[in-house]
């Protein structure tokens, strides 16, 4: 349907004045809007904005001794949680060292369970897990974030190159 | 700092969703819908205090949704293209007894919200006793009776 020609768009006067070309504008804003909003949606049910199949990662060390479960997407003020795997010598403390900027970006909520030993250690902290008979040892962790934007944390071991696991906070 | 941030970017954000969602998400349609505004004012507040319901943060988000309401209420009265572009403009849907079909699909509407309109506001039974409908800015629709000849 020729649009110029179909009576309906035409602009009236009485009672009201109207501007159809305009507001042909408002209602193709109104539509493509409608999209967008389904395509936030979507990407929200995939992970997007945390918590979903594409915000869930997991990394792990070269030497495979340390695997850790996390969330790539944190939203501000909201907790995830975060897994770590260390393994190590059988039925004897295990450290790891949680540092970069994951302090400056989260703060932990609860830490299961607890380690045997925390010290602080320049921009992180070190902590001691004791591991089970098979030499594995599991840390589960709850973090809030707190900060906005990227953050590159560090997670290593005594023997270890250290994991670098980039996480962004939206606000 | 935050809190002029977050009630801003809020304020914008929910101008934008309204602006999409069209005339007819703000007038008060069926419960569900008031429902719906209901649990939305909620989710805004959430948003917008966080976890610090202190007088303060409370204080200063408001100052700035009436700051930002008050000064936006000015820019439209010096300039029409902003008071167009914010509020926008009525819409005839019904002219001299003829539905406007193409401006009633474009609105999101159907002939069952005309009638209601009509019947509620004006007590009119058929749509050829409608003079005028319009779909206000605040989405209403006002109905103008036809004077018998």
């Amino acid at each position: 349907m020729d649009k110029s020609q179909h009576t309906d768009y035409q602009s009236r006067t009485f009672p009201v004045r109207e501007d159809m070309p305009y507001q042909l504008k408002v209602w193709r804003f109104e539509r493509w809007g409608w999209y967008a909003l389904v395509v936030v949606v979507l990407m929200a049910l995939l992970g997007l904005f945390s918590r979903g199949p594409l915000s869930v990662r997991e990394a792990q060390s070269f030497d495979r001794k340390i695997t850790v479960h996390y969330e790539i997407f944190h939203r501000n003020g909201s907790t995830n949680p975060m897994k770590i795997v260390v393994n190590g010598q059988e039925s004897a403390p295990v450290a790891l060292e949680l540092s970069g900027d994951f302090f400056d970006g989260f703060s932990i909520e609860s830490m299961q369970p607890e380690p045997v030993k925390v010290v602080s250690a320049g921009q992180g902290i070190r902590l001691w897990l004791q591991t089970d008979p098979q030499g594995q040892a599991t840390l589960y962790l709850m973090l809030r974030g707190d900060g906005l934007g990227g953050y590159s944390s560090r997670v290593s071991g005594p023997s270890s190159p250290p994991l670098i696991l980039t996480q962004y906070i939206l606000p | 700092m935050d809190s002029v941030l977050r009630a801003a970017a809020m304020y914008v954000a929910l101008m934008i969703l309204f602006k999409i969602a069209g005339r007819r998400s703000l007038a008060e349609l069926t419960t569900f819908d008031f429902v719906l505004l209901m649990i939305i004012g909620e989710a805004t507040q959430q948003a917008l205090l966080g976890d610090d319901f202190s007088l303060t943060n409370s204080i200063v988000v408001i100052v700035t949704l009436i700051a930002l309401d008050v000064g936006f209420s000015l820019l439209k009265r010096r300039s029409s293209i902003v008071s167009r572009l914010i509020d926008g403009e009525p819409t005839i849907l019904v002219e001299n007894g003829k539905i406007l079909q193409e401006r009633l699909r474009h609105a999101r509407l159907i002939e069952a919200d005309l009638m209601e309109a009509a019947r509620s506001s004006q007590g009119i039974e058929t749509v050829e006793e409608i003079k005028f409908a319009i779909l206000e800015r605040n989405g209403k629709i006002s109905v103008i009776r036809r004077e018998d000849n």
